[in-house]
């Protein structure tokens, strides 16, 4: 079945990130100046202001921070309720927003926030394969 | 320093527009900003031909236009529900300045109507739609405010070992306070089917929007038009209205999307508020009253601590202890909230228009002379919260 959820499209700036994840790869933006990760991409790094940005492999693993269980939705997503949406800390700093899998929407309590995720990659079309998070072990 | 600019403008009216909440006829966004503006000059007796400052939220030149006036200083930031604390900070600095005598904020917003009627005006004019954050967000089925919010109660509860029912607190005495405004949209089995008061059990078994917020942890989506004028003292002191001093303001804010907020449990509240104090020369222990935007539950009661009115995890407990209920220590959200009064979309206009009431001593009248809940309080707390849990304004306003 075709993905009938929104879709981003990129912009120039974004693209690494997008090539990245049609090969598997979480991109992260990395400044060559303090060595920091940070999320969302920035033209300037949110830190220390270098604009000397380079793009990094991630290692795709991280930890829950914290989720929330959606009963009402729009559009594709509406299909889908309930599921479970969270933020992501990226084992190389900072944090993503994602769709997690491997939970039970039913069961908010038995989700644990600590817990270890990895990302993983569905292709919505021929240009953009979108991440989305994994718990695979529980965290404390 | 900021202190120089404490007292130097009064809010003289405030003023909502002709009717409320949820509208039997819809009206449009300029409509519910007009007949406020009108209101509020008949109020105050200053003409609108006066007004030479305009502060609104994305909307001043246009309603600059539909008024025929032609202002000096024109101010539209719009950065959510608290833009109109801002507006206020804005103003008496202008106002401080000289550059203007009389400033106008003006809010209008169908947020029930535009169902009817669409929801006309400006945009919000907040980045684009494929910034980089949004593409690094929309894919993931947030819908709204009540999707994000609840992320920051899942954490609060983490860290600090509380629960949902903790934070039902606030929209049972939230209620309460409703119960006492007939202006509120939750008044009463009168004013709306599920109005009256409501008990800890109606809140956690109301339907799941987004876990752990049920429908009664969320705020109303309904029409409000409200304007406030502000002036300098020579001119506040002429009136026939009693004037409202801005003792302190602040502003600040943390982030705009929620993916860049450091910590969920705490808001820029902390900072726009501890310039608020320090340009009043007051602090937490001279605040009588609060009124604190309630988009959700956990927003007021995390607001209540970043204003330091609560220790750090226990704010939710000014609620279920009693202090902020009809006749506690320190009345909170006396209109009865944006959980049970009202709520357009943005809220910080409906903060603006409580606190003028309580402080001048006119929450009795009510709107059309419908009797009210007048506190005695002189000195009041004001803070506004935008975006998701982004972006803060802070207001410490004092008798006269």
């Amino acid at each position: 079945m075709a993905y009938d959820k929104p879709i981003p499209r990129p912009s120039p700036h974004t693209m690494p990130f997008w090539e990245g994840t049609k090969n598997g790869k979480l991109m992260l933006p990395r400044c060559t100046h303090c060595n920091r990760v940070h999320w969302y991409p920035r033209h300037i790094c949110p830190f220390c202001h270098s604009t000397a940005l380079e793009w990094i492999e991630g290692s795709g693993e991280g930890r829950l921070h914290t989720f929330a269980v959606q009963h009402r939705a729009f559009g594709g997503w509406a299909e889908e309720i309930p599921f479970v949406t969270a933020y992501i800390d990226l084992d190389e700093g900072d944090r993503m927003l994602t769709v997690l899998r491997g939970v039970d929407p039913e069961n908010p309590e038995s989700i644990r926030i600590g817990s270890r995720v990895k990302v993983e990659f569905e292709q919505a079309d021929n240009d953009i394969h979108i991440p989305f998070w994994r718990v695979v072990e529980e965290g404390a | 320093m900021n202190t120089q600019f404490s007292r130097s403008a009064a809010i003289v009216g405030a003023a909502e527009a002709t009717e409320i909440g949820y509208l039997k006829d819809p009206k449009t966004a300029i409509q519910l900003h007009i007949e406020a503006i009108k209101a509020v000059s008949d109020q105050t007796g200053i003409p609108i031909s006066s007004i030479d400052g305009i502060f609104s939220a994305g909307w001043s030149s246009e309603l600059a236009e539909h008024l025929g006036i032609h202002p000096k200083y024109i101010d539209t930031t719009q950065v959510g529900g608290c833009s109109f604390e801002m507006h206020v900070h804005h103003a008496m600095a202008a106002i401080y300045a000289g550059i203007i005598d009389v400033a106008l904020i003006s809010h209008g917003q169908n947020g029930y109507s535009m169902r009817k009627v669409g929801g006309s005006g400006p945009r919000r004019g907040l980045g684009n739609d494929n910034s980089p954050a949004s593409q690094m967000t929309s894919a993931y089925g947030l819908s709204g405010a009540p999707s994000n919010y609840s992320h920051a109660m899942t954490r609060y509860n983490y860290v600090y070992g509380t629960t949902p029912e903790d934070f039902a607190h606030v929209a049972k005495v939230t209620r309460d306070w409703a119960t006492l405004n007939p202006r509120a949209v939750m008044h009463s089995k009168e004013t709306h089917k599920a109005g009256g008061p409501i008990t800890i059990e109606d809140v956690q078994s109301a339907r799941i929007v987004s876990w752990p917020l049920t429908l009664l942890h969320c705020c109303l989506v309904t029409d409000h038009g409200g304007a406030v004028l502000l002036t300098r003292p020579e001119i506040a002191r002429s009136l026939k209205t009693r004037p409202v001093w801005v003792a302190g303001a602040g502003e600040s804010m943390g982030h705009s999307n929620m993916l860049e907020m450091e910590d969920f449990t705490a808001t820029s509240a902390m900072a726009s508020s501890a310039a608020a104090y320090e340009m009043a020369g007051m602090g937490p222990d001279d605040m009588e009253m609060a009124l604190v935007y309630d988009s959700f539950t956990v927003t007021a009661a995390i607001t209540m601590e970043m204003l330091g009115l609560a220790p750090r995890g226990q704010g939710y407990r000014l609620w279920k202890d009693g202090d902020a209920a009809p006749g506690g220590r320190l009345p909170i959200n006396t209109n009865g909230g944006g959980l049970s009064f009202n709520h357009s979309g943005m809220y910080g206009m409906q903060l603006l228009i409580e606190a003028y009431r309580q402080l001048s001593g006119t929450a009795e009248d009510g709107i059309n002379g419908l009797p009210g809940k007048q506190t005695g309080a002189s000195t009041c707390i004001v803070n506004g919260t935008g975006g998701s849990l982004s972006t803060t304004g802070t207001l410490v306003l004092v008798a006269d």
